[in-house]
């Protein structure tokens, strides 16, 4: 009843110019917001839920995309710059979209669960993480015993090859780890890539000895980043410095520098995805997640094509994890947990399994939430504890309030939320994947 | 007693402990023989002289004076590992389902019991308890546990899985799955509200700690003393006495039939007039009463426990179903009795036997191994019946 | 040479023999009909043959190689295409989607053209898109190409699996109660579907079929299954006056057979 009444209010007011100008409004009282409020959460989610004024409000495409050029490409940067928490929160978001798109393509499009997806991003990680420190050189010193001054094996600008080695390796290390257990039913293969998840986290935690890969629980650092080119920097200073207001300095420009290809990276995925989707390949997936039985009897090689996504998705994975690596400069076996697999299908389950707009939905909101409604939360409960204030009918003082109550430390619980209640009443995801409808020419007659 | 013993079927009550003792007996001795060969393999290598320069002893002596106390740990764990995976094991008969929340039902069951004991520690009852009196506790707290992990398999099934029945497979998976996350936070929260910590310990209390001595031995420089603790021993025989009564709950009575029936198969089971979601209910009642006994006594052989104590038990425990063959009872004891023994003997002679390079510190992964292998080699279990696939 | 040969097949499952010692062969371009009580092993042979049992003992050899050892998806790539009992469509994909899926293994497309778009892939997906069209067409659906296969009505949705079956241009069509749950106007319609398909597209058919109408209409040859045996095989005049199949199976249904062709 409410819902359908949004629904009509929505669709009066999404035509016409005044879809333009709610979109151009929503954006501009966003930019103004943050610009002014830069220590606002509030602010800052007005700005980013223009996103979805642009993904919902119809508009011409060229339009939308402009709006979205300016949106991604200066008004991120400068707010950002201004306040590098929003650049983090936009950086980590971006990270975990790719990895919800990763997934999407093994759970959303194949329908294979993989509860261990995390690890392929943590061999993305290790990867550079190896290549990128001195790590070579600290293989026969058993961690914190080794010399300060070992020379780095490759040079910092070995990370742009290291993309592609990421995407390869993953994708091989993909293919390896489905070999076995792809030919296995669904929940099973459920527990076998938790498995194999825990696996590379507990390798990443004890492979300090014999020979010192990962140094164990303590991680690696520093890593490398590539080189940033002075007239990057100096370049960027011209143009932005009177608008963020002080001259940006080579750390800030770094984070900028991660999130814009954090944001190539991103759109390389989405076009991979959405090509490989619209093609045999993607067809041959769905067929195969909606039955099995069904797909084979059509000539559907089942291993090789569940292997495929498997691959695709491992990759996507990868190739963040040496983007991750490199900006973070360290990465630890934490970074790598059970956790953050449910956390990134959590992303997929709520924004809408095999839907690109939904998957990038779904990370947005589940980062958002992590990183500032539930630090916001905290951080409000803690003032109130440290105030006199009560609590009026049942007279509970808040200064009483435990300080285990912490709702930044409860991300499970509210992932576990999310997942039971997406099941329950909307397992097709706030975004629901919708077949793409083709218009076939009428052919000639023969 | 002879009218009442017709009504019992006897050859039921026998038949489980035989078959546990069957398969302590055999997994014990195959292991055993296992590492003991092994041990007389590596001598002859460099394992065998890193060892003798650090302990003096040969690795076959080492080897063979441990023996006694890894089959007894790995047993007491099998025998956890077991009631834990029978709780899976029936929920995966009837629904095809993995409970992917049974290893949280576990924690609460282990939650209730510790701080049942834990308030009747600070009520000052458990200090100065007699020896009976020490016991009607620990079992009044295994049946605290065990009803609290009943109910709320129950409530789970009712509110999480039941709408979702006639889904796709999927879909009840990934809602457990969110049921797990809930719980371990709930459990989190509860306990940081009320206790304002979250890793408690059980109480010590009872002679649970003592152990019976069997003998001494004397190896190289250092002495060991071979024996059981008290507290193994029970964990083994309240395990084998819930496990036969489960057996003969399932195998020898009406609702037991009722349970196989629907099993089998549903619709026709409920066109026969079983009541499908009371059976399914009971279910789910009868594996969080195992799962919940299976939490005090884990916490009763470990000692400290946390919110997120059911995750690798949980886990184990899902192996031990899946290698006995999943859906089968009987496989699940199995299945749990040769995991605990693997885990325990991998996690006390690995380290040794590698030189120290791989120690117990891959314990927690071995049993994926162990999973991986088996649906390779042989999907349907060790007891398991090769299904047709429908088309 | 038969298309298809089956020599003395066997496949038990835990002691029940499903198929016990069955030979069989079907020349090309005929219509011919599996029968038996339920549980009499007719979609098991099916499975057999496509792949999903592998056989216990005995030998399949279609168009002179064996299918043995052969995993379903290859044997689907041989020729042989199937419906299912039970409607197996795609639910949650478009009609056209369920059609094109069935042309897999006729696609050429490689990762390198799907990429980046080349003129190669375009044209192939606009061909199977028409392709598509065409079989729908053909098999009588109209202006549902962009409908999900599970919104479709269920004769509709029967059609839909026949098209997507005959999407793969099989040389064998198994259709596994292809009339089942379909008003008598539907079954004439499909009736004549399937000698349409076998007469203009060439397609061997080999159906499985409970209603009596359809199997002594369209069958120009049938075979009787029984508790997995192969009890008989001959036309339709000869199955309803073999004493054996009347004995074991026809029983009722031959007297029904019979009071039929007195209403004609």
């Amino acid at each position: 009843m409410v819902s359908s009444y949004f629904k009509e209010l929505f669709d009066k007011v999404n035509q016409g110019p005044l879809a333009y100008i709610l979109i151009t409004v929503h954006v501009i009282a966003g930019t103004y917001l943050v610009y002014t409020e830069p220590r606002s959460n509030l602010a800052f989610l007005v700005l980013i839920t223009s996103f979805m004024s642009l993904y919902f409000f119809q508009a011409d495409v060229r339009f939308k995309l402009f709006v979205g050029a300016v949106l991604a490409l200066v008004i991120i940067p400068v707010v950002g710059v201004r306040n590098i928490f929003y650049l983090e929160v936009i950086f980590q978001i971006s990270v975990f979209a790719a990895l919800a798109l990763g997934l999407n393509i093994v759970v959303g499009f194949a329908g294979l669960l993989d509860l261990g997806y995390v690890a392929f991003y943590a061999v993305g990680a290790y990867l550079w993480a190896f290549f990128g420190s001195q790590q070579f050189y600290v293989l026969h010193y058993a961690p914190g015993t080794q010399p300060s001054d070992l020379p780095f094996l490759l040079p910092g600008d070995a990370f742009y090859m290291f993309l592609l080695v990421g995407v390869v390796i993953a994708g091989l290390t993909g293919i390896l780890l489905g070999l076995p257990v792809l030919r296995l039913k669904g929940d099973y293969l459920a527990i076998v890539t938790l498995g194999f998840g825990e696996v590379i986290r507990v390798l990443a935690n004890n492979l300090d000895k014999p020979l010192n890969f990962t140094n164990g629980p303590q991680g690696i650092t520093p890593i490398q980043r590539p080189t940033m080119p002075d007239f990057a920097v100096d370049w960027f200073n011209t143009i932005f410095s009177p608008l963020v207001g002080h001259p940006i300095s080579p750390a800030d420009m770094y984070n900028l520098m991660f999130y814009i290809y954090a944001l190539i990276v991103i759109i390389v995925i989405i076009f991979v995805t959405r090509r490989l989707d619209d093609s045999k390949l993607g067809r041959a997936w769905t067929a195969v997640r909606e039955d099995e039985t069904a797909a084979i009897a059509q000539g559907i090689p089942l291993v090789r094509m569940k292997l495929t996504a498997f691959a695709v998705g491992a990759s996507f994975a990868g190739v963040m994890g040496v983007l991750l690596a490199a900006s973070r400069t360290f990465i630890s076996p934490e970074s790598f947990s059970f956790m953050q697999s449910i956390g990134v299908l959590t992303m997929v389950i709520l924004g809408g399994s095999g839907s690109i707009p939904g998957v990038i939905l779904g990370a947005a909101v589940v980062t958002t939430l992590n990183l500032q409604v539930l630090q916001g939360f905290s951080l409000y409960l803690n003032e109130l504890r440290q105030s006199d204030a009560v609590i009026p009918v049942i007279n509970f003082a808040w200064k009483d309030l435990s300080t285990q109550l912490d709702p930044a430390k409860y991300q499970k619980l509210f992932f576990g939320l999310i997942l039971i209640l997406m099941m329950i009443f909307r397992p097709a995801g706030l975004i629901p994947a919708k077949r793409r409808k083709r218009q076939v020419a009428p052919e000639e007659s023969k | 007693m002879k009218r009442f013993l017709r009504y019992i079927n006897v050859y039921e009550l026998i038949r489980p402990i035989g078959q546990l003792l069957t398969f302590s007996v055999g997994s014990a001795a195959l292991m055993s023989a296992i590492v003991v060969a092994l041990a007389l393999v590596l001598d002859q290598t460099a394992v065998g002289v890193h060892l003798m320069d650090k302990l003096n002893v040969t690795v076959f002596n080492y080897t063979l004076s441990n023996l006694p106390q890894v089959v007894i740990d790995g047993l007491t764990i099998g025998f956890v590992y077991a009631a834990i995976a029978l709780g899976y094991t029936m929920v995966y008969g009837v629904l095809q389902f993995i409970n992917f929340a049974h290893s949280e039902i576990f924690a609460v069951g282990a939650f209730v019991g510790v701080e049942l004991l834990i308030f009747l520690q600070s009520a000052g009852v458990l200090a100065g308890a007699s020896l009976f009196m020490a016991y009607a506790y620990l079992l009044l707290a295994i049946i605290m546990g065990m009803l609290a992990a009943g109910g709320l398999a129950v409530a789970v099934e009712r509110i999480a899985y039941r709408p979702l029945r006639g889904a796709s497979r999927l879909v009840p998976l990934i809602s457990a799955i969110g049921v797990s996350f809930l719980l371990q936070d709930v459990i989190r929260l509860v306990e940081g509200l009320t206790t304002g910590q979250f890793n408690r310990i059980m109480p010590t209390f009872g002679n649970f700690d003592e152990r019976i001595i069997f003998g001494k031995l004397s190896m190289g420089a250092s002495k060991l003393v071979l024996g059981i603790s008290i507290k193994s021993i029970i964990v083994i025989v309240v395990a084998v006495l819930m496990l036969v009564c489960l057996n003969y709950l399932v195998n020898a009575t009406r609702v037991g039939k009722a349970i196989r029936a629907v099993a089998q198969d549903m619709p026709t089971a409920s066109l026969m007039g079983i009541n499908v979601n009371r059976i399914i209910s009971l279910t789910f009642l009868v594996g969080g009463l195992l799962g919940g006994a299976a939490g005090v006594l884990y916490a009763l052989k470990f000692t400290r426990i946390d919110p997120f104590v059911g995750f690798f038990p949980g886990l184990k425990a899902f192996t031990a179903a899946v290698l006995g063959g999943i859906g089968n009872m009987t496989g699940a004891l199995l299945g749990g009795i040769i995991l605990g023994m693997l885990e325990t003997f991998a996690g006390s002679y690995m380290g040794i036997f590698t030189m120290g390079a791989a120690g117990s510190e891959y314990k927690d992964i071995f049993a994926f191994g162990i999973l991986i292998l088996v649906l390779i080699f042989r999907p349907q279990g060790l007891m398991g019946k090769n299904v047709g696939q429908k088309a | 040479m038969a298309l298809l040969e089956i020599a003395n097949i066997t496949k038990t499952f835990g002691g029940l023999k499903a198929i016990s010692d069955v030979t069989f062969s079907l020349d090309k371009g005929r219509i011919v009909s599996i029968i038996g009580p339920n549980g009499a092993g007719k979609t098991s042979f099916f499975n057999t043959l496509t792949g999903i049992y592998k056989p216990d003992s005995g030998a399949i050899t279609f168009n002179g190689k064996s299918l043995l050892g052969l995993r379903p998806d290859q044997i689907a790539a041989r020729g042989i295409s199937r419906t299912f009992q039970n409607i197996r469509l795609f639910a949650d994909m478009t009609v056209i989607e369920n059609i094109m899926v069935g042309m897999h293994v006729h696609y050429k497309q490689s990762a390198l053209a799907i990429l980046f778009r080349l003129e190669s892939f375009k044209k192939e997906e606009r061909e199977s898109e028409q392709k598509a069209l065409r079989l729908m067409k053909y098999v009588g659906l109209k202006n549902v190409e962009n409908e999900l296969a599970k919104n479709l009505p269920y004769g509709a949705q029967r059609r839909l699996e026949i098209a997507r079956a005959l999407a793969a241009d099989p040389q064998l069509l198994l259709l596994d109660e292809p009339a089942a749950g379909m008003n008598p106007q539907e079954t004439e319609d499909i009736i004549q579907l399937f000698r349409n398909i076998r007469d203009k597209m060439g397609i061997t058919i080999l159906l499985i079929e409970h209603d009596m109408r359809v199997v002594m209409n369209i069958s120009e040859d049938i075979c009787v299954m029984d508790y997995g045996v192969k009890i008989a095989q001959g036309t339709p005049a000869e199955i309803r006056n073999n004493t054996r199949v009347i004995e074991a199976y026809l029983g009722r249904g031959a007297v029904a057979g019979q009071h039929e062709e007195k209403m004609q």
